[in-house]
């Protein structure tokens, strides 16, 4: 075996004991999956309670309900659609089933516009994650029991620090979404496939541009990735250092952090790929509906634990190359001790960076 | 230079073709307008050089003197034709904004009329656009008689189009329909030659077509009409000669790139039809989808309606981007498919019905589209989706993302053939837009096909529920054998409907087809309440006419003890009241039970229950759209 290929064994075995020990860190954790998940039920149901209101107000007290309390009804749903505005017009049959993540992840590759009436609920929901991000990312660190006030504490302390980096994020994401997307879907995709006659052509010059812009997105994504880790682990405040800090990790362990990115991507179609078989249609009824909405939360669960086994990952592949396991620079805030307590004397120092 | 020679090949191929003076004996129809063409194909400069011999007669009752000919083509040379202005009407500057060499023009260098060469002018008889050039008028130094033939030559060049209207080209793929400069239709009212407008068809007299095209050598041609004869010219380029009777049309296709396939459709009471597909190469593996398709409308057609003629027909799948999808031509029609066509959609079977349809309602019965074309497509689209519903149910609901490419099945959504099949959701915007008597090219653009194709499908489907299908397709066959190879108009038909069904049907086609009422009942009030006196339930149920149309109704209230009252109201007040008093409480009443008037623009307030389940289904359907909503975050969970 040669020295390089030997590197690359140690680098696959190292991504899959990250991947390993950051699912660990996630699993051991299950309040923060079950926070996350709560959060997004909590941010989708006020609309949802609203879209609620709109179906029973056009069903009425008329028979078209009971089929569509049994089913689909389609010609009900068809007349509601075409008189319905607001939140109503989200109301449409992708939202059944597997058809949901498909339609989702195609709007965001295509860069459909989201319905204005979901705008606020999902800039709240990334204010969100800005907020709490700080906690989990450092409770990840630790890789053990953090207590509540600890989690808190350490959401207020990257809080401002998550929005700043969330602001460069937003703007590098933006400027891909405008002018990249833009430019190799509104005018090198029509450009290349003009005169093309033939549609499986077509196809794959489009999958190919996909594959471009995903990949843009996931460098822009990795980077920003470390740069949080960097923030949390290093107790940085510059948020630019911490993005450059970020792309010097990407840059000095490519293979081991692009193959952690990877092996998380294929988890996170692993979970589409589960819900693709298990997704409820339309035929649940009754007390059936709670069935349903039990194994579509089953989902968004799974796809809650993938993305902080994502971030986790991470941490535990950026500790076990920089730093070491549990390590964080910042000072675990602990609850408000008596002062008895502080008497004795002062916490001891943290250990030195290296 | 071989282009010159080429064209004056043609034309002597045109001198020596026999001329049709009279309609043959066994002629299925009058064939007073016959063609004899030569054309070259230059697909570089994507020119058409062409000679035409028109063997025409007069078979009005009126003299004239003028011919007039449409030049369709010329629609698409500038944004100044009709056709273009109504397309801008319609939405969307993309066709209008195309380079020069993407548009389409038609210029005629002579026409000469029983030997002698005579001028011609511009007109524009429907809307007066000096600057539209797709009708031409000529001037007859003698009038033609009631009886009378001209013999008239033309010759033109044409630039083909990327695809405007079903007709042009991409890459070495071209479809050419409406190719060529095309009599107008004479009758007892004068030339019926309208412009080119965007939301209609066409209209021409039916005659014998026999075609010489001249492509590249090995380059395969489909057509109307058989195939007569294929000579390599040596110099690269091949001529296919193709004939028909009794059409009133000619298009074809060619391009190096298609699979040909063939097959025959056999049926026990219809003639044999030679079934030729030609397929793009990414769709193959898809050939069945297309002959069941086809059979399916041969078959369906042939018992409904009367039989096929031709003994053959071309299906002919576009390239994609082609534009050329979905249209139909005289023994030859367009389909479509897609390179991901996921089973239990009706797609492509759902074009090629509808295509293949039209080889009746059109092809055969050739009404006038400019003027009433939903006679022919809304007609078709009736026929289609019952087809459909026999042939190809379960039909689910698809839709495509990533691009458009990538399909979805909905299996808990079944197409119906009553609202999606005959597609009253499109009639519902649209309803008030036009009366569907207005001449078609009148119609308001955008809402131009919603009345056309779904309104007519609607209420035909109305008129069946309403008759029954067998008074309905005995009307549909009466009809059609009567107006087979003549060009009926909307009168024809409710003359026919009035006379087979035994029923006065006028106050339907009035609010129907020449107004532009909409239909809606609805329960307003539905309340039973308990008589401790009598120990009796006292049921009220009120029903509205909330729309301007009327339409009788049948009223049904169920009651708890399974027991009903079924109530027939004229429609005719703005409401009505029923009364009972029963033992049991009442259930739930519904206005047109039955749901005989599809017309019914909102059918959700047709029924009223005293235990309504809109809790339960809108519960159920928030928690679907929560879990999609808590999806979508986690996907723009991504950027954070
Ligand atoms: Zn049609």
């Amino acid at each position: 075996m040669t020295e390089a290929g030997g590197q690359r064994l140690e680098a696959r075995f190292g991504i899959l004991s990250c991947w390993r020990d950051g699912a660990r860190r996630v699993t051991g954790a299950p309040s923060i999956v079950f926070g996350v998940w709560a959060l997004s039920l909590l941010l989708a149901l006020p609309l949802g309670v609203v879209l609620r209101g709109l179906i029973r107000d056009s069903l009425g007290s008329s028979l078209a309900a009971d089929a569509a309390a049994e089913g689909v009804n389609y010609d009900w749903w068809n007349e509601f659609l075409q008189a319905t505005g607001g939140i109503g017009t989200t109301f449409v049959p992708s939202i059944i089933g597997f058809a949901a993540p498909l339609r989702n992840l195609s709007d965001v590759m295509d860069n459909v516009p989201l319905a204005a009436t979901l705008t606020s609920v999902v800039v709240a929901w990334l204010v969100v994650w800005a907020l709490i991000a700080g906690g989990v990312f450092d409770r990840y660190a630790r890789a053990r029991t953090t207590h509540t006030p600890a989690f808190f504490a350490a959401c207020g302390v990257f809080f401002f620090r998550f929005l700043r980096l969330g602001a460069i994020a937003a703007f590098a994401y933006w400027l891909l979404f405008r002018f990249v997307h833009g430019w190799l879907f509104v005018s090198v995709y029509p450009r290349w496939t003009r005169d093309l006659p033939v549609e499986r052509d077509a196809f794959f010059i489009r999958l190919g541009l996909y594959l471009v812009f995903a990949a843009l997105l996931a460098l822009v994504n990795i980077v920003i990735d470390y740069a949080k880790v960097r923030a949390v682990v290093e107790d940085r405040r510059s948020m630019i250092g911490a993005i450059a800090a970020g792309a010097r990790f990407v840059a000095r362990h490519p293979r081991a952090a692009v193959g952690l990115y990877v092996l998380n991507t294929l988890v996170f179609v692993a979970v589409l790929v589960a819900y693709r078989l298990a997704a409820p249609g339309a035929e649940w009824r009754g007390p059936g509906m709670w069935v349903a909405f039990a194994i579509a939360q089953a989902y968004i669960v799974a796809r809650v634990w993938a993305k902080l086994v994502f971030a986790a990952s991470q941490i535990a592949l950026f500790q076990s190359r920089l730093a070491h396991a549990g390590y964080a620079a910042l000072p675990e805030q602990r609850a408000l001790e008596p002062p008895i307590v502080e008497a004795l004397g002062p916490a001891p120092a943290p250990p030195p960076r290296v | 230079m071989i282009e010159r020679l080429l064209v004056s090949g043609g034309v002597i191929l045109a001198v020596a073709a026999p001329v049709a003076q009279e309609a043959a004996p066994g002629a299925l129809s009058p064939r007073n307008a016959s063609y004899t063409i030569a054309a070259r194909l230059d697909p570089a400069r994507r020119t058409i050089d062409g000679t035409e011999r028109i063997a025409w007669r007069n078979i009005t009752a009126s003299a004239t003197g003028e011919l007039q000919f449409h030049l369709y083509w010329n629609a698409w040379r500038d944004t100044r034709s009709s056709w273009m202005r109504e397309r801008l009407l319609a939405g969307g500057r993309d066709l209008a904004d195309r380079p020069p060499q993407d548009r389409a023009s038609m210029d005629i260098s002579s026409i000469a009329v029983n030997g002698t060469t005579l001028p011609f002018t511009y007109i524009a008889p429907g809307d007066g656009n000096t600057d539209d050039r797709t009708v031409i008028r000529v001037a007859l130094p003698a009038a033609v008689p009631p009886g009378g033939a001209a013999d008239i030559r033309v010759t033109w060049r044409a630039h083909v189009p990327r695809t405007y209207a079903r007709t042009g080209a991409i890459a070495d793929y071209f479809f050419l329909a409406q190719w060529f400069p095309k009599l107008g239709v004479l009758q007892d009212t004068g030339w019926n030659c309208h412009q080119f407008h965007a939301a209609t068809e066409f209209f021409s007299d039916f005659g014998t077509y026999d075609v010489s095209l001249t492509v590249p050598d090995g380059w395969i041609v489909g057509a109307t009409g058989r195939e007569q004869s294929r000579k390599a010219n040596g110099d690269g380029t091949a001529t296919h000669r193709y004939r028909q009777d009794d059409v009133h049309d000619f298009a074809w296709t060619t391009s190096p790139d298609y699979v040909e396939f063939r097959q025959t459709f056999r049926h026990a009471t219809l003639p044999a039809v030679e079934m030729r597909l030609l397929l793009q190469p990414e769709h193959k593996g898809q050939e069945q989808r297309h002959f069941d398709a086809t059979i399916a409308a041969l078959r369906y057609y042939g018992e409904w309606y009367g039989a096929y003629p031709y003994g053959h027909v071309t299906v002919i799948d576009p390239a994609w981007q082609s534009g050329a999808g979905g249209m139909e031509y005289p023994t030859l029609f367009t389909a479509g498919s897609r390179w991901m066509a996921p089973r239990g959609v009706a797609s492509p079977e759902g074009v090629t019905v509808h295509e293949a349809g039209h080889q009746f309602w059109y092809g055969i019965v050739a009404n006038n589209e400019f003027e009433h074309a939903w006679l022919d497509e809304g007609f078709n689209t009736f026929s289609t989706a019952r087809a459909i519903e026999q042939a190809f149910t379960p039909n689910y609901l698809a839709e495509r993302y990533f691009g458009g490419f990538v399909p979805w099945v909905f299996r808990d959504i079944a197409i119906s053939r009553a609202t999606d099949g005959n597609r009253l959701g499109g009639y519902r915007s649209a309803a008030r837009m036009d009366a569907q008597i207005t001449p078609t090219f009148r119609y308001w653009p955008p809402t131009a096909g919603a009345i056309t194709y779904n309104k007519t499908a609607t209420w035909l489907h109305t008129l069946e529920r309403l008759l029954g299908w067998d008074t309905l397709q005995t009307i549909m066959t009466t009809y059609f054998q009567r107006w087979a190879f003549r060009h009926p108009t909307p009168e024809d038909f409710f003359a026919v409907a009035n006379e087979v069904s035994g029923r006065d049907l006028t106050w339907f086609f009035d609010e129907a087809v020449r107004g532009s009422h909409v239909f809606d009942y609805g329960i307003q009030l539905l309340r039973s309440e308990h008589d401790r006196e009598r120990d009796r339930h006292d049921t009220v149920v009120a029903v509205r006419r909330y729309g301007e149309a009327i339409f009788p109704v049948d009223v049904l209230v169920t009651f708890e003890d399974g027991s009903t009252a079924r109530e027939r109201w004229d429609g005719r007040d703005r409401w009505t009241m029923y009364r009972y008093t029963r033992a049991a409480k009442a259930k739930q009443a519904v206005v047109d039970p039955d749901r005989v008037l599809l017309l019914d623009l909102n059918y959700t307030n047709n029924s009223r229950t005293l235990v309504p389940r809109a809790g339960e289904a809108s519960r159920k359907w928030m928690l679907t759209w929560v879990a999609w909503a808590q999806d979508l975050l986690m996907t723009y969970g991504f950027f954070v």
